[in-house]
C-alpha cells in the first residue's frame, strides 16, 4: 500500500502562552507562565519536567482541548482554535473506546474523514500491522495488555495521518520492560513516517533517547528553563551505552533535579 | 502538596444552600404559574399557594403532625428493625459458610422480587394496625441492607486484616475494630437505599389498609376528589422524604469522616 | 446442574418447614396453608386461563410504563448532561421529585386518570423516569474526558460525539439504573393494582385475600415474586451480552 503523499511534519510556534487552571472549588492556579517555544518541521521535541510543571497542559493547548487565553499557538502557520486530526494525540492511559474492537478503534478517525470504505479498511489493517498487532483486530481493549493497548492508541492516531504527533507520557503507564520495547518500536515507526512530534515525559533517559531537542520545564508555574540539543545522541536502542549519551542524560538530570525537588516540596 | 481548600466555611455553605434551594424555588414558581394559567384546571393542578395554606392549616390544627408522626414512626421502626437484623445477617453471611449457603438463595430471589406483593400476607397474619405495617416495611427494607453488608464485610481488604493479625489482635477484636469499620461505608450505603424503601412501603401499606397516617389520609382525599388534599399530602411526603435522606447523609458524613477525606485527596 | 441444585437447596428446607409447621399444628393452618396445598393451588391457577388474562394486563402495563420511562429518561438524562439550557430547565424538577417516594403519586394518578390502564402506566412511567434520568445524567457526565478528546481529535462533530461516544460509554451505568427502575416498576405495578385496578396480578392477590382463598393467594404471591426474580435475571443476562466488551 502506498504511503500517503501528504507533506510530512509541520512547524509549531508557541509564543507567550500562559494558562491558569481554575478548579470548580478552590483557588485558581497558574499552570504556565509566558511559555515560548518552537518546533521545526519533522522535529522531535521532548517536554521534560517534574510533576505538575504544566507540560501536559502545554500539550493539550497545542491540541486545542483547552482554551488559549493568553499568547499564541500556531501550527503550520495556522492559529490553533479547536481540536482536529492534523494534530494527533496519544494519551497516557490509552483513551481507547472500550466498546469498540481494535479494528473499530483504529477505523474511527478514518470514518470521521469520510474515506471510502475499502480504503478505510485497508489503511486500518496497514496501521494495525505497523504496530505488530495483526491477529488482534477483533479483540476488545479489556482483553489486551498495557503495551498492546498503547500500540492500538498509536495506530489509531497514526491512521488519521496527522502532520503533528502530540504524545502525553504515552509509556508512563507501562512497566519498565514494556516501556523500553515501546521506545524502540516508536523509533522504528517514526523512522519510516517523519512527523513533527511533541513528546511529554518526566523520564530523562527516554527524552534523550527519542528526541532531537529537549525543553526542560521548571516546577509550577511552568516556564522553559533551557533547551538542549540531543539530535546527535540517542536514536537507536544501543545508543544508551554511548558515553556522550550518558553525559547528556547526566546534564539534563541535574537541570531537572532542582525543579523536581521544588515540585516535591509541595508547590 | 498543599490541600485544596474549598470556598471558605460559612460563605461557601450558604452559597451552596442558595443554589440548592434555587431549584426548589424555581419549581414552586413554575408550579404556581402553571396552576394559575388556564392551561390546566384547578382540579388537575391546584395552586401551590392554596396547597400551602392547607398544609399550614393542618399543621396548626395538629392533624399534620399526628399523621406525619405516625407514618414516620412506622417507617423508622421498620427501618430500624431491617437495619439491625439485616446487618446481623449480612455479617454472618460474609463470615460463616453455613449462613451464606442458607441465606443466599433467599436473598438473591428476594432482592429483585416485589416484596410489596406480600402485603396481604402481612395483613392476614398481623391485622390492620401498626404491627403489620412495621413488619411489612422491615421485610421490604431488609434485603438491600443484607446485600450491602455482606458485600462490604467480605470485601474488606485482606491486607489490613493481616496487618492487624500481625500486630497480635484476636479474632473478635478484628471483627469489631477492623472489619466492621472498614465495611461501614458500604453498610451505610445499604442503609441509605433501605430508608426511602421503608418510607415507600409504609405509605403503600397505609394506602391499602386505610386508617391514620399520610398514606391513609391521601387515599381518602383521592376518593373524595379533594385535589388540594392530595397535593398537600404529596408535598408533606416529599418534605418528609427529603428530611430523612438529608438526615442519613449527615450521619454518614459524621461516621465516615475518614472516608470522605481519602476521597477528596484522590480527586486532587 | 448439581451446583444449581446445591445453591438453591436451602429453599427445599424452607419448603419442608412450610409443610411441616402448619400440618403439625405449630402454626395455624388457616393462616399458613401447608406448602403442598399452596402448590396444588398454583397448579390449578396455571391451567386456568383467567390467570393469563390478569398476567397479561399486568405485564402490558409494566412494559409500557417502563419502556416509555427508559426511552424518555435516557434521552433526557444525556441531553441534560450535554446541553446546559436543558439542564437548567429540568434540574429543579428532578432534584425535587427524586427524593420523593414515588408511591405517593398513586392518589394523584387516581384523580387524574381514574382506574384504567392509563393510570397504572402513567404511574410506572413517572415513578421509573427519575432513576433513569439520574443515572443517565451521571453516566454522561462521568464519561472520561480523554475519550471525548480522542473523538474531537479525530474530527467528530458535537452530535457525533454524543451518539457515538457519550452514549456507548454511558451504557454500563445507564443499564444499572434501568435495573433499579425495573425492580421499582414491579413495586409500583403491584401497589397500584392493590389500590386502583379491576384486573391484574396484584388485584388477584388482594381479591383472593379478601375472599379467604389463602392457598391461591399464597400461590399468586409466589408467582409474582418469581416473575420479578425472573425478569431481573433475564435483564442481567441481557446486560451481560450488551456489555460483552467489558470482559
Amino acid at each position: 500500500m502506498a504511503e500517503p503523499q501528504r507533506a510530512a511534519g509541520g512547524g509549531i510556534r508557541i509564543a507567550g502562552v500562559s494558562h491558569t487552571y481554575r478548579p470548580p472549588r478552590g483557588r485558581a492556579v497558574l499552570a504556565l507562565d509566558h511559555v515560548s517555544l518552537e518546533a521545526g518541521d519533522n522535529e522531535f521535541l521532548a517536554l521534560l519536567g517534574p510533576s505538575g510543571c504544566g507540560k501536559s497542559t502545554m500539550l493539550y493547548l497545542i491540541g486545542g482541548f483547552l482554551p488559549i487565553e493568553s499568547g499564541v499557538i500556531e501550527v503550520r502557520g495556522k492559529r490553533v482554535t479547536a481540536p482536529g486530526p492534523d494534530r494527533g494525540v496519544v494519551f497516557q492511559h490509552f483513551a481507547l473506546f472500550p466498546w469498540k474492537t481494535v479494528r473499530e478503534n483504529v477505523l474511527y478517525g478514518l470514518e470521521k474523514q469520510r474515506l471510502p470504505k475499502a480504503e478505510r479498511m485497508e489503511r486500518a489493517m496497514a496501521f494495525i500491522e505497523k504496530v505488530n498487532l495483526t491477529g488482534f483486530e477483533d479483540a476488545y481493549p479489556a482483553q489486551l495488555s498495557g503495551g498492546m493497548k498503547q500500540r492500538v492508541a498509536i495506530a489509531r492516531t497514526l491512521a488519521m495521518d496527522p502532520s503533528v504527533l502530540l504524545m502525553d507520557e504515552p509509556f508512563g503507564a507501562l512497566d519498565a520492560q514494556t516501556r523500553r520495547l515501546m521506545q524502540e518500536e516508536l523509533l522504528g515507526i517514526l523512522a519510516r513516517n517523519t512527523k513533527t512530534v511533541v513528546f511529554v515525559t518526566h523520564d530523562v533517559q527516554e527524552a534523550v533517547l527519542l528526541a532531537d531537542r529537549v525543553a526542560v520545564m521548571s516546577a509550577r508555574p511552568g516556564r522553559i528553563k533551557e533547551i538542549v540539543d540531543v539530535a546527535d545522541v540517542g536514536g537507536t536502542a544501543d545508543a544508551i551505552r554511548d558515553r556522550r549519551f550518558v553525559e547528556k542524560v547526566d546534564y539534563l538530570w541535574n537541570s531537572v533535579r532542582g525543579e523536581a525537588l521544588a515540585a516535591q516540596k509541595g508547590v | 502538596m498543599e490541600p485544596r481548600m474549598s470556598a471558605s466555611g460559612l460563605a461557601g455553605a450558604s452559597l451552596r444552600l442558595l443554589a440548592a434551594s434555587g431549584s426548589v424555588i424555581a419549581l414552586l414558581v413554575g408550579w404556581e404559574a402553571l396552576a394559575r394559567s388556564d392551561v390546566v384546571s384547578d382540579f388537575l393542578l391546584p395552586q401551590f399557594t392554596v396547597v400551602a395554606s392547607r398544609i399550614a392549616e393542618d399543621t396548626l390544627s395538629g392533624t399534620l403532625p399526628v399523621q406525619l408522626g405516625l407514618t414516620l414512626w412506622r417507617a423508622l421502626a421498620g427501618f430500624a428493625l431491617a437495619g439491625v437484623i439485616g446487618v446481623g445477617i449480612g455479617v454472618m453471611m460474609a463470615r460463616n459458610k453455613a449462613a451464606a449457603w442458607f441465606f443466599d438463595p433467599i436473598v438473591s430471589i428476594g432482592f429483585p422480587a416485589p416484596k410489596i406483593a406480600f402485603l396481604p400476607v402481612f395483613i392476614l397474619w398481623f391485622g390492620l394496625f401498626d404491627l403489620s405495617k412495621i413488619l411489612m416495611t422491615a421485610f421490604a427494607a431488609i434485603f438491600p441492607v443484607i446485600v450491602a453488608t455482606a458485600a462490604g464485610t467480605e470485601g474488606v481488604d485482606k491486607y489490613i486484616v493481616w496487618s492487624a493479625r500481625n500486630a497480635g489482635a484476636s479474632g473478635r477484636n478484628i471483627l469489631y475494630e477492623i472489619i466492621l469499620p472498614a465495611a461501614l461505608p458500604q453498610i451505610i450505603t445499604g442503609l441509605q437505599v433501605a430508608l426511602p424503601i421503608s418510607l415507600i412501603v409504609t405509605i403503600v401499606s397505609e394506602m391499602v389498609m386505610g386508617g391514620e397516617g399520610l398514606g391513609g389520609t391521601m387515599m381518602v382525599a383521592a376518593r373524595f376528589a379533594d385535589s388540594v388534599g392530595v397535593f398537600a399530602g404529596i408535598v408533606q411526603i416529599a418534605i418528609a422524604g427529603y428530611v430523612l435522606i438529608k438526615a442519613i447523609e449527615l450521619v454518614r458524613r459524621r461516621l465516615l469522616v475518614w472516608h470522605q477525606e481519602t476521597q477528596q485527596i484522590a480527586t486532587f | 446442574m448439581t451446583a444449581f441444585l446445591w445453591r438453591y437447596s436451602p429453599l427445599f428446607l424452607i419448603a419442608a418447614a412450610w409443610e411441616i409447621a402448619p400440618r403439625s399444628g405449630m402454626l395455624d393452618a388457616a393462616l399458613l396453608p401447608p406448602f403442598s396445598e399452596v402448590m396444588a393451588a398454583m397448579a390449578r391457577l396455571i391451567i386456568d386461563p383467567g390467570l393469563y388474562v390478569h398476567a397479561a394486563a399486568s405485564l402490558m402495563r409494566e412494559i409500557a410504563g417502563l419502556g416509555l420511562a427508559v426511552v424518555v429518561g435516557v434521552g433526557l438524562g444525556i441531553v441534560m448532561a450535554w446541553y446546559a439550557p436543558v439542564r437548567i430547565l429540568v434540574n429543579p424538577l428532578v432534584r425535587c421529585i427524586y427524593p420523593m417516594p414515588k408511591s405517593a403519586l398513586i392518589p394523584v394518578m387516581i384523580m387524574w386518570l381514574g382506574l384504567g390502564h392509563l393510570a397504572k402506566i402513567g404511574l410506572i412511567f413517572m415513578g421509573c423516569l427519575l432513576p433513569v434520568i439520574v443515572s443517565s445524567y451521571n453516566a454522561a457526565r462521568g464519561v472520561e474526558t480523554v475519550l471525548i478528546w480522542s473523538a474531537q481529535n479525530a474530527g467528530a462533530s458535537r452530535r457525533e460525539i454524543l451518539t457515538e461516544i457519550v452514549l456507548p460509554a454511558s451504557m454500563p451505568e445507564i443499564l444499572s439504573g434501568v435495573r433499579t427502575a425495573l425492580a421499582l416498576s414491579f413495586v409500583l405495578l403491584v401497589s397500584s393494582e392493590f389500590l386502583m385496578a379491576r384486573e391484574g396480578l396484584g388485584y388477584m392477590i388482594a381479591f383472593l385475600g379478601e375472599g379467604g382463598i389463602y392457598d391461591a393467594m399464597f400461590a399468586t404471591v409466589l408467582l409474582v415474586s418469581g416473575i420479578g426474580f425472573a425478569a431481573d435475571r433475564a435483564y442481567l443476562a441481557f446486560t451481560r451480552r450488551a456489555l460483552a466488551w467489558r470482559a
